[in-house]
């Protein structure tokens, strides 16, 4: 019995992000009446502290993740709590899968395919990097797959990546400009960077494109509706099984309430998309909605990274640039298998600013370092320290999920549980890069770079697309197969993760996913 | 430019001149909640973080943890937050406890008493996973954490950036420290 029963919209969505956002703006404009329930409170720009300190209350505060496995992180380091998630403290590193992750079954017999090619996609990709506004370079970027000349140039080439530089040369691989979503100059109304290197704490100027300056400004003039500190805890369905009727959610006081929906899209972060039909079972869905394959929270991945540090003999300015990356190296990153044993592709994201503290910050590299030794090192690392960061492919195995555990969380609900175990060749892969990354430091001039542990980066799966109800949870535009107004949004979706950031690819499958909608409306609310 | 915050020189010539603010351990001006650690156990912790960055009592370190693993998860600020969804206030309570579990069956007194020497035992102990009679919460976890607090205190803020010669370059500048 729910405590409150709020009137009837054409459309829910769960989560209020990039995902979210972007959904919510879109529909709004197409003329669905939308109302986007956000698990955390309100935000505004000028939370956007430039402080790593004050930045973590950008970060996740909702129920806790078990995580298990040889591949266990900081998983509310990577999600948001309040208005925009996660899009808030993004890095705007803005990739393309290549055409080859959307076949990896068909060429290389594992993880599993796509039912899109990137030719599907292609369109999508390009109206989302005129949506988002991206700065980079088409023609130096030669090993991304082709597309629309970027909106914008790229960002100057930093110091630390001047340095790095001359480590790629002399090895023989090619270092460029980084493809970011981050404004290299005054684009569609928002500022152009300058470079301060407070990214993760956000960005209130709006150089780099977040939600509270892009998709909430539009989604709000088109009259989408935003309800805060409202926890989603379960989908409701019709007596046939057939149909969502909308959700449950608990306020801040714990209070339930009914919010009844013809549409119902979850697009919260990886993990909670996938518990959230797992918590919605039901007599038609013993296992959970979308469940009828048994794959429900199944395939779940991650990027393999490692991190590779030094301090350079000239002076690198570290505490400038952008968080994400302010240079790329994808050169190689078609060969999946670059040696006996090892699979998977890898990518190169250069000269990433940094700041002293934090999880990512100057300190936290040398963890072993205290008292004087981290004194001295510290001022010697804010003048001269350089980093890079190789991102490696996961193969998708069933093996690793998400799943309810028998815990409770802090609403009583069952705690989502994650098993991440990095498949042996895929760690091969991984130890390739970590060598080949020493190397480029040596070769660039660094007497003793070391290498961070192997960590994992962006959640992906559990709820994978495919074109066979027996082996995937959505069709390709995120429809459950077997409710049919039940959609997700986010990467929750991918089949297989390659080995890049995945926010340009979800932003373009929310796109596609949006006009199918708007295509097919009157089927959907009927 | 003048969003951005230059204040590097400014505090460097207040050091210069002797006008630093002086700031007592576990009395920084920020935070106004009576504290939840008992006395004995800031001092334990302003002690231990100090040894893992040298002027973090001095910054406040113990009322910036007391502070923040005393009040709602999502208005902390502390590191702790990335990695563990449960209380905070027992974990730096179990963790004090663990240092004078390990002073007091090494030493035979209290980790306040230590000297030098002693207490840099323990900090080695703990960041090697050696300890003795400190189990839980895990020492090296525990070093990692209140490393990172302390680090927090003395090279997070825009007086650490000062003392490190760096601008701060803000968009928006931190109201206070923490």
């Amino acid at each position: 019995m729910s405590d409150h029963t709020h009137d009837p919209v054409d459309v829910v969505i769960a989560g209020s992000g990039i995902a979210g956002g972007t959904m919510a703006a879109e529909l709004a404009e197409a003329g669905f009446s939308v109302l986007v329930l956000e698990a955390g409170p309100q935000r505004k720009l000028s939370e956007m502290i430039s402080s790593q300190i004050w930045s973590r209350r950008l970060r996740w505060a909702g129920p806790e993740v078990i995580e298990t496995g040889d591949l266990v992180g900081a998983a509310n380091f990577a999600m948001g709590w309040g208005t925009g998630g996660a899009g808030l403290h993004w890095y705007a590193n803005w990739y393309r899968l290549h055409p080859d992750d959307f076949r990896v079954r068909t060429l290389h017999g594992k993880s599993v395919d796509w039912p899109i090619s990137y030719e599907d996609l292609r369109p999508w990709y390009d109206h989302a990097q005129t949506y988002f506004g991206v700065s980079g370079d088409a023609k130096a970027d030669q090993w991304s797959p082709q597309s629309q000349p970027y909106p914008m140039p790229p960002l100057p080439i930093s110091r630390q990546s001047q340095a790095l530089k001359k480590g790629f040369d002399a090895v023989g691989l090619s270092l460029g400009p980084n493809s970011l979503a981050i404004n290299s100059q005054s684009y569609d109304g928002r500022a152009g960077c300058i470079l301060d290197g407070w990214c993760d704490a956000g960005c209130p100027i709006g150089a780099l494109a977040n939600p509270l300056v892009l998709q909430w400004p539009r989604a709000f003039k088109a009259g989408a509706m935003l309800r805060h500190n409202a926890y989603v805890s379960k989908i409701t369905t019709d007596p046939s099984g057939k149909r969502a009727t909308g959700v449950e959610y608990l306020d801040a006081d714990g209070a339930r309430h009914l919010q009844p929906a013809s549409i119902v899209i979850p697009a919260c972060h990886t993990i909670w998309n996938a518990r959230l039909l797992l918590l919605s079972a039901t007599d038609h869905h013993p296992d959970g909605l979308g469940n009828g394959s048994g794959l429900l929270g199944r395939h779940f991945t991650s990027h393999a990274l490692t991190t590779i540090h030094g301090l350079f003999p000239d002076e690198t300015e570290p505490f400038r640039g952008v968080t994400g990356a302010n240079t790329l190296c994808l050169e190689g990153y078609d060969d999946k298998t670059p040696a006996k044993g090892a699979f998977g592709s890898r990518a190169w994201l250069a000269a990433q600013a940094t700041k002293p503290n934090d999880l990512l910050g100057l300190a936290l590299a040398r963890p072993e370092l205290y008292g004087a030794a981290l004194d001295d090192y510290m001022r010697r690392a804010v003048r001269h320290y350089g980093n890079m960061t190789v991102l490696c492919e996961e193969t998708s195995i069933p093996e690793n999920r998400i799943e309810l555990d028998s815990r409770k969380d802090r609403f009583g609900l069952p705690t989502a549980k994650v098993t991440n175990n990095l498949p042996k060749d895929n760690a091969a892969r991984s130890d390739l890069a970590k060598a080949e990354g020493l190397k480029i430091f040596k070769a660039a001039g660094v007497s003793e770079p070391w290498a961070g542990q192997r960590a994992p980066m962006h959640m992906i799966g559990g709820t994978i697309m495919g074109d066979d109800p027996a082996t995937s949870v959505t069709n390709s535009y995120g429809q459950t197969h077997n409710v049919e107004n039940l959609f997700l949004a986010g990467a929750s979706l991918f089949p297989t993760p390659g080995a890049v950031n995945p926010t340009a690819t979800l932003v373009a499958l929310v796109f596609r996913t949006a006009k199918y909608i708007s295509d097919n409306r009157a089927a959907l609310l009927r | 430019m003048n969003r951005r915050r230059f204040i590097a020189n400014i505090l460097r010539i207040a050091a210069l001149f002797g006008v630093a603010p002086r700031v007592v351990a576990g009395q920084s001006q920020e935070g106004s909640r009576p504290m939840s650690l008992t006395e004995p156990e800031a001092e334990t912790l302003s002690k231990w973080c100090d040894l893992l960055a040298p002027g973090a009592a001095r910054a406040g370190v113990a009322r910036y943890i007391d502070q923040n693993a005393s009040g709602g998860f999502g208005d902390s600020m502390l590191l702790l937050r990335y990695l563990d969804s449960g209380a905070m206030l027992p974990f730096y309570r179990g963790g004090i406890a663990g240092i004078e579990q390990e002073s007091q069956h090494r030493f035979s007194m209290g980790f306040a008493r230590l000297d030098p020497q002693q207490s840099a035992e323990i900090v080695a102990a703990a960041a090697g996973s050696k300890t003795e009679a400190w189990t839980t919460p895990d020492p090296n976890f525990f070093y990692f954490i209140s490393r990172s607090d302390a680090v927090d205190m003395v090279y997070g803020t825009e007086a650490g950036f000062a003392r490190l010669d760096i601008p701060y370059l803000a968009h928006i500048a931190p109201p206070k420290p923490w």
